[in-house]
């Protein structure tokens, strides 16, 4: 008989005890990165002065190049473009001039040279994967002595694409 | 009393004297919320550093004596998007209240003290925590998950 009582003591002594030791929780670290582009450019206006065609038969802009700077956060590996399309060919009143007589030049990775079209977008760059591009064109128009005397004027879109 | 009796006697305490430590050790408690802690994608030009809600540390020390206790984080490994990935060290976090949480970093080889204190903690006490992480252009669009692990603990 005392036996058995002193056994009932020892496995209540067993009973595990709550909540000892080092405790752990766990949690889950979610971080949603969305795709975004933005462009900036150096300058949101170009002016080509009047000039004498003989002499200055390919006439620079003023300023004569517009830094781009082509943020872009994709996909891995996704392409990512810029380009450039006229709204209009060259107008003043009811003269026109072909909006290809405005060509550019291109520095920095990626920036690629072109001429101006009313009717598609012109590649301005083209890069793999997300990151910031800084560039430059530098615009000049073909002077010839056949464009009748006036102020023409066009807008320029700029087109920055990311998967 | 019988020679058997008495060995009886002598086994069972030898039984007692084994389970009287655990009866003494630390109690210790710890909660996270939420299970899921979630940072938003924005514009880098526009919201340079990203941040999660409050993530609430719920926890209590008790017969602990004078003894510190410590509560820690650790990264099971960098953030993964598919092939993609962020280094785990890019995420920062703020706590308050301070004393006892402190501000750090995340690691994924060791574990980083969020927390840390002397003796009991009477009364079940909570914790508040935002990470952060440095916006970039540079990272792939994509869904990042990692798990963190916290553990609360007594030397």
């Amino acid at each position: 008989m005392r036996f058995e009582s002193i056994l009932a003591f020892v496995l209540l002594a067993q009973a595990p005890a709550p909540a000892s030791g080092p405790q752990v929780a766990s949690a889950t670290l979610n971080l949603n990165l969305g795709s975004h582009a933005r462009l900036s450019f150096s300058a949101t206006a170009l002016t080509f002065p009047n000039a004498d065609p003989d002499l200055t038969p390919q006439v620079s802009s003023v300023p004569d190049s517009i830094a781009i700077t082509a943020k872009a956060r994709t996909t891995r590996n996704g392409q990512i473009t810029v380009t450039v399309q006229s709204t209009d060919d060259l107008r003043s009143g009811v003269t026109t001039l072909p909006a290809s007589l405005i060509t550019w030049g291109a520095q920095g990775a990626g920036f690629l040279p072109g001429a101006l079209s009313a009717s598609t977008a012109e590649l301005v760059g083209a890069w793999t994967g997300s990151g910031v591009r800084t560039g430059s064109q530098t615009f000049s128009f073909r002077n010839e002595w056949t464009h009748p005397p006036g102020t023409y004027s066009l807008t320029l879109v700029y087109t920055i694409s990311a998967p | 009393m019988t020679g058997r009796g008495l060995r009886v006697h002598l086994a069972l305490a030898a039984v007692l004297l084994g389970t009287a430590a655990p009866a003494a050790a630390q109690l210790l408690n710890l909660a996270v919320s939420p299970a899921v802690i979630s940072i938003p994608s924005a514009d880098p030009d526009l919201v340079p550093t990203v941040s999660s809600g409050p993530v609430t540390i719920d926890y209590r020390v008790r017969q602990n004596s004078q003894d510190t206790w410590v509560l820690t984080v650790l990264a099971s490994g960098d953030l993964e998007s598919g092939a993609s990935t962020i280094d785990i060290a890019a995420v920062s976090w703020i706590a308050t209240p301070s004393p006892p949480f402190q501000n750090g970093t995340l690691s994924r080889s060791v574990a980083q003290t969020v927390a840390m204190g002397t003796g009991n903690v009477a009364r079940p006490s909570t914790g508040s925590i935002i990470f952060r992480l440095a916006n970039s252009w540079t990272y792939d669009a994509g869904t990042y998950t990692q798990t963190l692990v916290f553990t609360l603990s007594t030397p």
